[in-house]
């Protein structure tokens, strides 16, 4: 493989370098999200509210 | 075995956090293998040489766009239609991604255009059609995230995104209605593909991975939304 693509190499790897920091900024900003809610979940729910097969918290139906 | 129970988030959420793995590892095989079909298996194209190679991203999350856009606002009108929440918190899980494929083919054809047209941007059809999606889509985020009222957030991110969707055809027949500077399809459903058997492997090994990617995060994101929006019910009824 020519790594400099025919002198093409800046628009090339420009493409696949701004894709891949893309997608690794909303992986990050997930897991991130991902962790804030594990932990606000245990602070906000007492151990009842959870369910006691899955662990996963009891949903509240706020639609009437 | 009753699959309707798996439309309430609560019954869900366990099924997304197990499904999640089955969709992330594939995700990143796939790209692996794109990645190296595209750059070591694909020959050099006759004509641009190897800057095509931008093809292997930029088609596929062109795609993506306009697919994940479509199962927006089919999710966000299910929801809408039937009051089905778990329908949609899928349609705002699925916005953020949408959104990102759509920045991606966005930037990635502005590089692609350098080399091949001497410009990085003109406001042809195809192009300013599909900066219109990405505008959509942070609108349908932008106002979902305004609105205190999830109900009401849906609603209104429901009638944005219908409306919206009249914007996909239009991309998509935009090379066939109007004369773009942008090329014609690639591929089409009907007729033989117009590219090298190689090209098209990898080009369609990265889109089997796009979309299994998006699967994984959305469904993490839906994970958190239910979560989120549960703390939140919570809150409103102690506080009331």
């Amino acid at each position: 493989m020519d790594w400099s693509m025919g002198g093409y190499g800046f628009y090339v790897w420009g493409s696949y370098l701004c894709s891949f920091v893309v997608i690794g900024l909303e992986v990050f900003t997930l897991v991130k999200r991902k962790r804030a809610c594990a932990h606000q979940s245990k602070e906000d729910r007492p151990k009842s509210s959870h369910s006691p097969q899955t662990g996963v918290p009891r949903l509240v139906d706020n639609r009437n | 075995m009753n699959v309707y129970k798996y439309a309430s988030p609560s019954t869900f959420y366990p099924l997304a956090g197990k499904m999640v793995p089955w969709f992330a590892i594939p995700a990143a095989i796939l790209f692996l293998a794109g990645l190296y079909v595209g750059f070591f298996v694909a020959p050099t194209d006759a004509q641009q040489g190897d800057a095509y190679r931008i093809i292997f991203i930029h088609v596929p999350a062109a795609w993506m766009g306009m697919l994940l856009y479509v199962l927006m606002a089919l999710y966000a009108g299910i929801g809408w239609a039937f009051n089905a929440r778990l329908s949609s918190m899928m349609a705002s899980s699925i916005a953020p991604t949408g959104a990102l494929f759509t920045f991606i083919s966005l930037v990635t054809g502005a590089l692609w255009g350098k080399p091949t047209w001497g410009t990085y941007w003109v406001w042809d059809a195809r192009m300013t059609s599909t900066l219109i999606l990405l505008f959509l889509y942070i609108g349908f985020i932008s106002l979902q995230a305004s609105i205190d009222d999830t109900r009401r957030a849906d609603r209104a991110g429901a009638v944005l995104a219908l409306v919206g969707v009249i914007n996909v055809p239009i991309i998509y027949f935009s090379v066939q209605w109007w004369n773009t500077l942008h090329q014609g399809a690639t591929i089409r459903i009907l007729d033989k593909p117009t590219i090298v058997p190689k090209m098209l492997a990898a080009m369609l090994i990265m889109l089997a991975a796009c979309w299994v990617y998006s699967v994984a995060v959305v469904l993490i994101r839906l994970r958190c939304t239910i979560i989120e929006r549960e703390q939140n019910a919570a809150r409103l009824a102690e506080a009331t």
